[in-house]
C-alpha cells in the first residue's frame, strides 16, 4: 500500500466520522441549522464515500476492509483532545489491538 | 375509567417492538449486520467494473451495483435505527463489530479473495480492538 493510498483511507475514515457527527448534531436545534447541517453531513459523507469506493477499485476488499477500525481509533484520539475524555487502560489496549491488526493487515 | 387504561395500553404499546419475528429487534440488527456486509460487496463488485483511477471513486456510480450497494446502506441503516430502540447499546454495538469479521468471510467464499494466514491475524486483531473499544466508545459518541 502507497502512502497515497493510505492517506485517502484516512481522509474516507474522518470524513464519515465527522458526517455521522454532523447528522447527530442535525437532530436537534431549530429548522435553518437542521437543514444546514444535515446538508453539510452528506456532503462530507459522500466525499468520503467516493474516496472510499475508489479505494476499493485498487485494493482486495479483505485488504481494505480492517482499516474501517481507524474509525475508533481517530474517534478515541478526537475525544481525548476535544472532549478531555480520559484514555483509559482499557482504549489503550483496544487501539494498540486495532493498530496492530491494520499493520499486519498493510503487510500481507 | 376505561378511558385511562385504554390510553395506558397505547403507552405501553408503543414502547414494544411489532409481533412477529421479522420485527424483533434482533432480527433487525442482524439483518442491518448482514446487509452492510452486502453493501461493502456491492460495492467492491461495481467498484471494480467501473472506477478507473483511485480517485474517481465517483464513477462507481455508473455501476449499478454501487446503487444497489447505497440501497443496503439505506435500508440497514433503517433497520438499526429500528432495533436499537428495543436492544441495549452495548449488545448491539458488540453485534456491529462482527461487521469486521464477516466482511473478509464473505471476500473470501463469495468474492473469492485468497486471505493468507498474516491479513487473517490482522483481522482478528482488529476486530478484537473494535470489541474491546465498544463500550467507551458508546460513552463518547453520546457527549459527541
Amino acid at each position: 500500500m502507497t502512502p497515497l493510498a493510505f492517506l485517502l483511507v484516512v481522509i474516507s475514515d474522518c470524513c464519515s466520522l465527522a458526517g455521522q457527527i454532523f447528522f447527530k448534531h442535525a437532530m436537534g436545534g431549530a429548522n435553518e441549522i437542521k437543514a444546514t447541517k444535515l446538508a453539510a453531513g452528506v456532503a462530507i459523507m459522500a466525499v468520503g464515500f467516493f474516496l472510499w469506493v475508489g479505494l476499493m477499485s485498487k485494493f482486495d476488499l479483505s485488504f481494505l476492509y480492517p482499516f474501517d477500525g481507524l474509525n475508533r481509533v481517530v474517534l478515541m484520539f478526537a475525544a481525548s483532545i476535544f472532549l478531555k475524555e480520559k484514555m483509559t487502560l482499557n482504549l489503550w489496549v483496544g487501539v494498540g489491538l486495532i493498530c496492530a491488526g491494520i499493520l499486519l493487515v498493510s503487510r500481507s | 375509567m376505561p378511558a385511562v387504561v385504554e390510553s395506558n395500553d397505547e403507552v405501553t404499546a408503543e414502547a414494544k417492538p411489532r409481533k412477529g419475528w421479522f420485527f424483533n429487534p434482533y432480527t433487525q440488527i442482524l439483518l442491518s449486520i448482514m446487509l452492510s456486509t452486502a453493501a461493502q460487496l456491492c460495492l467492491k463488485k461495481g467498484a471494480d467494473k467501473s472506477v478507473s483511477e483511485i480517485w474517481l471513486g465517483v464513477e462507481g456510480l455508473r455501476s449499478g451495483w454501487v446503487w444497489l450497494g447505497i440501497g443496503a446502506m439505506v435500508t440497514s441503516l433503517f433497520s438499526w435505527l429500528y432495533g436499537l430502540r428495543f436492544v441495549p447499546l452495548n449488545v448491539a454495538f458488540n453485534l456491529a463489530g462482527l461487521v469486521q469479521v464477516l466482511v473478509p468471510l464473505a471476500c473470501w467464499l463469495l468474492l473469492g479473495e485468497r486471505i493468507g494466514p498474516t491479513r487473517w491475524c490482522g483481522i482478528l486483531l482488529v476486530c478484537a480492538g473494535v470489541f474491546v473499544v465498544a463500550r467507551p466508545l458508546m460513552r463518547v459518541e453520546e457527549k459527541l
